[in-house]
This record gives C-alpha cells, sequence and structure tokens, in this order.
C-alpha cells in the first residue's frame, strides 16, 4: 500500500500542495484527478523523490520511503507527464541505458526489452534516434522503461497521452491487468471516461488541497450525480466553460 | 552612428529584421557556453576577447619592427607577422564557421515553422546570410582591428609613410575580407555539394563528422604549417607542396601582389587565392541557391522517423552495468550532440597537433628519449583527460535527467567509479595507445617501456585530480548561469599542471639512467595514485549525485538591530 499523511509543498512559501493525505492499495486502480496546476504532477514528483516534500510522510508498504530510498526506487516504475528522454539515443539505446541502471541483468534485460518493443510496435525503429519518435512512440519507451523490471508500485502521470486508440486501448487492459496481479497503481489523467473505467477509487486535487477520496460509486450516490465527469465539474470546475468557449469565438469574430 | 544605423535598419523590410534577429541568436549555439547565456552580451564578450587579441598583436607588432634597425631585417619581420596574422585571422573565421556549421542552410525546424508564414525563401536566404556573414565580420573586424592598423603602417613605411599605408591598407582589408570569405564560402560548399550528393539521412551524419574534420583540419594547419616568408624559403623546391596547398599562403601571396611587393615568380601563389576565392563564393551562392530553391521543399516532405543504421550495434561492457551505462551514454552523448563534439574537439585538435608535430620532429632526429617527446606525450594524455573532464559539464539534456534519479540505485562512490570509468575508457585508453605507438621508434626499447609506465600513472593521476569533486553524472548537470570561474577554475589547474609538467619531465629523464630512481619515480606516483583514489573514493562516501548546482548560501545582515 502507499500512503501520502499530510503531505505539503512549498515554492518560496507558496503552497502548491496542502496537507494531502490518501492511500493507494495494493489490486486497485487509483485514479488522481485535478484541473492543470492543482498540483497532481507536483504530488508524482514527491512520491517518485524527485522532488522533497516541505512537510508530512509518505509510505509504502507500511515504511516510510526516504529511510531506504534505494529499496523503495527499485521497486518503482514510474511515467512523468511530459516525454522527456534523451533523444540523441536510440530506444534501445535508451532502454539498454535504464536496464542497466536499474541492475537488470543483461540477458533477461536484452529479451524483455525485445519484447516489449514488438508489442508496442516499435521494433522496426528501435534503432532510430527518439528525437524523431512522435509523442505516442516516446510514451510507449517511457511505459516500457517503466515497467521492465516488474514494479511493485506503478505511477504513471498522463499515461494515455499522444497513444492512438488502440495502444490507448491496450495501455488501459493492461493497467487493470498489473492491478489484478496485486501491483498498486496510481495514474492521473485527464480522460475521465477512461479513469471511470479502469479505476476502483478516484483523488480530486483542487487549488492543492484534497477535495475527494473514494470510490467512484461511493461518490455517485453521495452526490447524487451519474458520471465521473459531472463529479469533477462540481468538484473542481469553477469557469463556465460554455461562456468561455463564446468569449473566445467573439474574440476572434471582433 | 547608432541612430544612422537605425534609421537604416529600419528602410529594410520588416520580415527581413525580424528573421535576421531570430537567426543571428541561433548562429552560435548559445547552450555550448552556458544554460541562460544572452546573445548581445556573448557578441560583445567575443568581440571584447579579440579586440585584446588585436592590440597584443599591435603592441608586438610594433615592438618587434622598432627591435631591429636594418630594412631587410624589418621587411622579413613584417612579411612574417603579415602571415601570422593572415593564418590567425583564417582559424578564427574558420573555428567561427565550424561552430555555427549549421546556421545558413535552414533546418527542419526553420522549413516547418516558416513555410507555412508569408515569407518568400529569399527573404529567409538573405536573413541568414546575413546573421551568419554579421557574426564572421564582426570576428575578422575586431580580431584586426589595431594590428590590421599597425600591419597596413608598419608594411607601408617599407614604400614610404603616407603613399605606402594608402596602397596597404586597402590591401590588407581585401586580403581579410576574401580569406573570410574563401572560408565561409568553402563550408557552405562542401556542405552544399554533400547534401546535393547524399540522401538526407546520411548528410545528417556525413555533416557531424565533416565538421569535426573541418575543425581538426583548421586547428591542425593553423599549428603544424612551417614559416615560409622568406623569399629563400618560398623558392626552396621542398616548399612549394606546402604553397600550393596551404590558402594562407595564397592569401598572404595575394596580400603582397596586391600591396605591390610580390616578386612575379610568386604570382601563381596569389593566383590560387583568386582561384580558390571564385571556387568558393561560385560554390556557396550554388549551394545556397540549389537548398533554397530545392531542398526547403524536399525538407517538408521527409519522414519524421530517420531510420537507425541497420548493422553493426556493438556495445561492449566496460565493468559492471553502471560502469557501461554511463561509459555508453557519455561515449553516445559526445559523438551525437555537436555542441559536446565541437567543445571536445577543440581539445583533440590540440592532442592531435601535439601528436603531428611531435611525429613529425621525431622523424628529423635520432630515436632516443628527449624533453621534448617527454613533455608532449603527456600534455597528449593531460589535454585528453582534461577537456573530455570538462566537456562532462556540459548538459546534454536537462529535462530528461528524472531517468537517472528515479534509477539511483547505488551509493555515490560507484557513481565516481563509473565516471572514472568513462573517463579511462574514452580519454586516457586512447590518448596513451597514441602516445605509446609514438614511442615504437624510441630506442633503447627500455626506457620506452619505462616512460609508458610513466605515463599510463601519469594518466589515472590526471583522471583521479579530474573526479575531486565530481558526484554527477556525465553530460546531466546543470550548472548556474554566470559560472564563468568553473572555466578559470578549469584553465588555471591547466596551467599549474602544464608548469608542474616540464621539471617532472626533466626528472624522468634522470630517472631512466638509474634502476634506482626509476624504481622511485614508479612507486612515488604509484602513491600519489593510490592517496588520490582513496580520497576520492573517502569523499564520495558521504557526498550526493547532484543534478543541478545550488547557489551557495549567504547570510545578510540587514543591519537593522541597534
Amino acid at each position: 500500500m502507499l500512503e501520502l499523511r499530510n503531505v505539503c509543498k512549498r515554492y518560496s512559501g507558496i503552497p502548491a500542495v496542502e496537507d494531502v493525505s490518501f492511500s493507494a492499495q495494493a489490486g486497485e486502480v487509483t485514479g488522481y484527478l485535478g484541473p492543470n496546476g492543482s498540483g497532481k504532477s507536483t504530488t508524482m514528483k514527491m512520491i517518485t523523490g524527485l522532488i522533497e516534500m516541505s512537510a508530512g510522510h509518505i509510505y509504502f508498504e507500511g515504511k516510510p520511503v526516504h529511510d531506504d530510498l534505494i529499496a523503495y526506487k527499485r521497486r518503482m516504475g514510474y511515467v512523468p507527464e511530459e516525454p522527456y528522454l534523451y533523444t540523441h539515443l536510440s530506444a534501445t539505446e535508451y532502454l539498454t541505458m535504464v536496464a542497466q541502471l536499474r541492475d537488470l541483468p543483461a540477458k533477461q534485460a536484452s529479451e524483455r526489452i525485445d519484447a516489449m518493443l514488438r508489442i508496442f510496435g516499435l521494433h522496426g525503429d528501435r534503432h532510430a534516434s527518439i528525437s524523431g519518435y512522435s509523442k505516442g512512440m516516446r510514451q510507449k519507451v517511457l511505459l516500457i522503461a517503466a515497467l521492465m523490471h516488474n514494479p511493485q508500485l506503478i505511477l504513471l502521470d498522463e499515461p494515455f497521452s499522444g497513444l492512438d486508440v488502440a495502444s490507448s486501448l491496450v495501455l488501459r487492459s493492461l493497467i487493470q491487468e498489473l492491478a489484478a496481479r496485486g501491483k498498486v497503481v496510481l495514474f492521473s489523467s485527464h480522460e475521465l471516461d477512461t479513469v471511470e473505467r479502469i479505476s476502483s477509487r478516484v483523488v480530486i486535487l483542487h487549488r492543492g488541497r484534497l477535495v475527494a477520496d473514494d470510490s467512484i460509486e461511493n461518490l455517485r450516490t453521495l452526490m447524487k450525480l451519474p458520471t465521473l465527469e459531472q463529479i469533477f465539474s462540481q468538484l473542481a470546475v469553477e469557469q463556465d466553460t460554455d461562456a468561455m468557449a463564446r468569449q473566445i469565438a467573439d474574440l476572434i469574430d471582433a | 552612428m547608432h541612430d544612422l544605423i537605425e534609421q537604416l535598419a529600419a528602410r529594410l523590410p520588416l520580415d527581413f529584421r525580424i528573421l535576421y534577429r531570430q537567426f543571428l541568436l541561433r548562429v552560435i549555439d548559445l547552450e555550448t557556453l552556458s544554460i541562460q547565456a544572452d546573445v548581445t552580451a556573448f557578441l560583445g564578450q567575443f568581440a571584447g576577447i579579440l579586440i585584446m587579441l588585436s592590440l597584443v598583436h599591435a603592441t608586438f607588432n610594433y615592438v618587434g619592427y622598432t627591435v631591429f634597425t636594418d630594412a631587410a631585417a624589418r621587411f622579413a619581420f613584417c612579411q612574417h607577422m603579415a602571415h601570422y596574422q593572415i593564418a590567425t585571422t583564417m582559424l578564427v573565421i574558420g573555428l567561427v564557421t565550424v561552430i555555427s556549421w549549421d546556421s545558413t542552410f535552414p533546418d527542419r525546424r526553420d522549413v516547418m515553422v516558416l513555410s507555412p508564414l508569408p515569407l518568400t525563401p529569399r527573404t529567409i536566404l538573405l536573413a541568414k546570410l546575413c546573421a551568419s556573414t554579421a557574426v564572421l565580420g564582426l570576428a575578422a573586424l575586431s580580431l584586426n582591428i589595431a594590428s590590421g592598423l599597425m600591419m597596413a603602417l608598419l608594411m607601408g613605411a617599407q614604400a614610404g609613410p603616407a603613399w605606402g599605408f594608402i596602397q596597404s591598407l586597402p590591401a590588407w582589408c581585401f586580403t581579410l575580407a576574401a580569406a573570410s570569405v574563401f572560408l565561409f564560402g568553402s563550408v557552405l560548399t562542401i556542405q552544399g555539394v554533400t547534401a546535393l550528393l547524399l540522401p538526407r539521412r546520411i548528410f545528417l551524419r556525413v555533416s557531424a563528422f565533416l565538421q569535426l574534420a573541418a575543425f581538426g583540419l583548421f586547428l591542425g594547419v593553423y599549428f603544424v604549417q612551417p614559416s615560409l616568408t622568406d623569399p629563400t624559403a618560398m623558392a626552396a623546391p621542398e616548399n612549394q607542396l606546402i604553397l600550393g596547398s596551404s590558402p594562407s599562403y595564397w592569401f598572404y601571396a595575394l596580400f603582397n601582389q596586391l600591396d605591390g611587393s610580390l616578386p612575379r615568380e610568386f604570382a601563381w601563389i596569389a593566383d590560387r587565392a583568386w582561384i580558390g576565392l571564385t571556387v568558393a563564393v561560385a560554390g556557396a551562392a550554388g549551394s545556397l541557391l540549389f537548398c533554397y530553391v530545392h531542398t526547403m521543399k524536399k525538407t517538408v516532405e521527409q519522414p519524421d522517423l530517420v531510420p537507425g543504421a541497420g548493422g553493426l550495434h556493438w556495445a561492449p561492457a566496460v565493468g559492471n552495468q553502471l560502469q557501461t551505462a554511463v561509459t555508453h551514454f557519455s561515449l553516445r552523448s559526445l559523438t551525437r550532440s555537436r555542441q559536446h563534439r565541437v567543445a571536445f574537439a577543440f581539445y583533440l585538435a590540440i592532442v592531435l597537433g601535439l601528436a603531428l608535430s611531435l611525429l613529425r620532429s621525431e622523424l628529423e632526429r635520432q630515436p632516443e628519449m628527449s624533453l621534448e617527446f617527454v613533455i608532449a606525450t603527456f600534455l597528449i594524455i593531460l589535454f585528453a583527460v582534461a577537456g573530455l573532464r570538462n566537456v562532462f559539464s556540459l548538459p546534454i539534456s536537462l529535462t530528461a535527467n528524472w531517468v537517472l534519479r528515479t534509477t539511483q540505485l547505488r551509493p555515490s562512490p560507484d557513481y565516481v567509479a563509473a565516471t572514472r570509468r568513462a573517463l579511462l575508457v574514452i580519454a586516457a585508453v586512447p590518448a596513451w595507445l597514441l602516445a605509446a605507438s609514438l614511442s615504437l621508434h624510441v630506442r633503447p626499447t627500455r626506457q620506452a617501456a619505462f616512460h609508458l609506465a610513466v605515463l599510463a600513472l601519469a594518466g589515472c593521476i590526471v583522471t583521479e585530480s579530474c573526479l575531486i569533486g565530481f558526484y554527477k553524472v556525465p553530460f546531466t548537470c546543470s550548472y548556474l548561469p554566470g559560472k564563468a570561474n568553473i572555466q578559470v577554475t578549469f584553465w588555471g589547474f591547466l596551467i599549474v599542471l602544464l608548469v608542474l609538467i616540464v621539471p617532472c619531465a626533466e626528472f624522468e629523464l634522470r630517472a631512466l639512467q638509474s634502476p634506482l630512481k626509476s624504481c622511485f619515480m614508479i612507486a612515488a606516483l604509484a602513491a600519489t595514485l593510490a592517496a588520490l583514489f582513496a580520497f576520492n573514493q573517502w569523499s564520495a562516501k558521504d557526498a550526493a549525485i547532484y543534478f543541478e548546482e545550488t547557489p551557495e548560501e549567504v547570510i545578510t545582515t540587514l543591519g537593522l538591530s541597534v
């Protein structure tokens, strides 16, 4: 189980994440939602250890992750929000480097990389420089890098970004399959429909604070709203979206 | 003057002015120098350094001229300095051209961004060309602003103070402008012809190697070519090949021709300058026109994905998994990133220049161990290792560093060991092998073997010295803007080592005569190496691998208390 207790992050005193507490269970898919700038990616980065918390604690399987960060990182796989890669390397070179950094046995790593590149449809372009890859192809490389060492904790920040329909469907099933095999899966996405389909529970963040943490079923019942989109709109969207659209169109016409 | 320039600039079309400014910012790859570098400040500093160099040259020329009393010696001195300045200007222009390698031809980004806009290829071409020539012009002008005037004065003084100056100054200016245009045009022609002959994906690969080759060629020729300004040397049959193939001598002859002081028998050298200039200008014009008329359209049709080489993908292990990962990453970054390649090529060119000059002098004399040989081989190792360490500090993609941070599964000494391995594999071992091949003809063989053992230990010591305080993965750390003191420290460190090398080399030569001293030297070097190694391992234990430099914490007293 991954557990966050009273986690805060402030930049020069300005809060980005305030007093966030929630847990993600093994065997479940936890959806992590929030509008742009709500602190989702900041929380993800704190969970991965990329940035330090200003306050609070993060536990994985009951132990504070900072007590043995190396052991924690061994068991974690992470797909970041943006597909930032060393673009001067090819997919094979990049993935081999990650495998080496993760100390995977060379033969096992090579076999897994080769097989996963085939499954994700990148095998033909495996020796091409990543700089020429589309966003979707880069996203696939990130997914392979995050999963090839069989992590227990899987953190996915916008994993569907740039993927085509077929790949999105595969990833959707893969996330459910991984959870079914006892992994802890926390993923953030703006695709509410996808989140609604595959998540067991959702955590919603707004302006750095937690505004909901429950199963989708419970939220529907509590808020008396039929869809996650409506729940999300009520909790985290402040603007009148139709009015905004009209305003933009008027501005162009003027 | 500023207002006049502004008024003139305002008459130019707006789209041209905007593009020109944008292209000017991109002529020099600023990331080579600093992540947040400012182009105006950079160009100002660049010009400032060259003007300072020009003042030094001018002073040296004047002092040198006054030292000689007879006319023949003064004339010989002026001729020697004229060639030196032409060669130096050509070197600087050549290096600027290499650094701004891809800036004159539109790249894929230019095509994708500018094609949908209502701009003609002609406007883009002119803006690009003006931006490139502006930087080259700035370099040529700054480097000759004082020394050029002094050279014209001194050369003119041979023919008479006033008339001579009036004749020499335009000749000097034209020669330098022609030499600069020749170099710039030659590079454009080579790029254009290669782009024309090769498919784009192969051209992109070849272009990188051409850039390196040009860099090495400019530096190598500058350092290796002999001075042949004396008429006797110029007339010697064995020197005709050098005179006929070295562009700096072509333009030196051209200057003398324009100045009216070139003997008739050397006119053929000046003719080569005219021919070279014509070919370079025509080739560059053709290449540019072809590129903007044909290649720009083709670029849009090229597939985004350039297939990788389908052949050999041999990547041998060079230690444990982490060491192999860091070494391979370093090697790939070095060979595939233009800015890193150019930065490392600077050091490699010095190494190559040293090796070539050593080879030349060694072949001419007895095969004994000499002080020059010992010093030169030390320098080869020193520049290769210290140069690579300096290039390691330039980040390649800061945004992608997250992967190294989330996979940081080993303690810091392991990362230091991995960086050590990369320095040894990429720089120290190849440099040692180069030195070993140069030592092949040294006799007795025992001396050569002893020197190579010393050199191996010295290479390891330089490697360990470079690792002091270096707790980062190569090519991954951002440095704070304005951290010029890193470069100052680096060069200071290098100068101290250079000063140390001479006594060390002398000691080694003495040690060669006595087995006891030889053993002592090896033991002392091994002990130094062991101490440095232990120090690095010990200090790395408590260090954290860092990916960005943090500013030093400063406590400022506000002085509010009474």
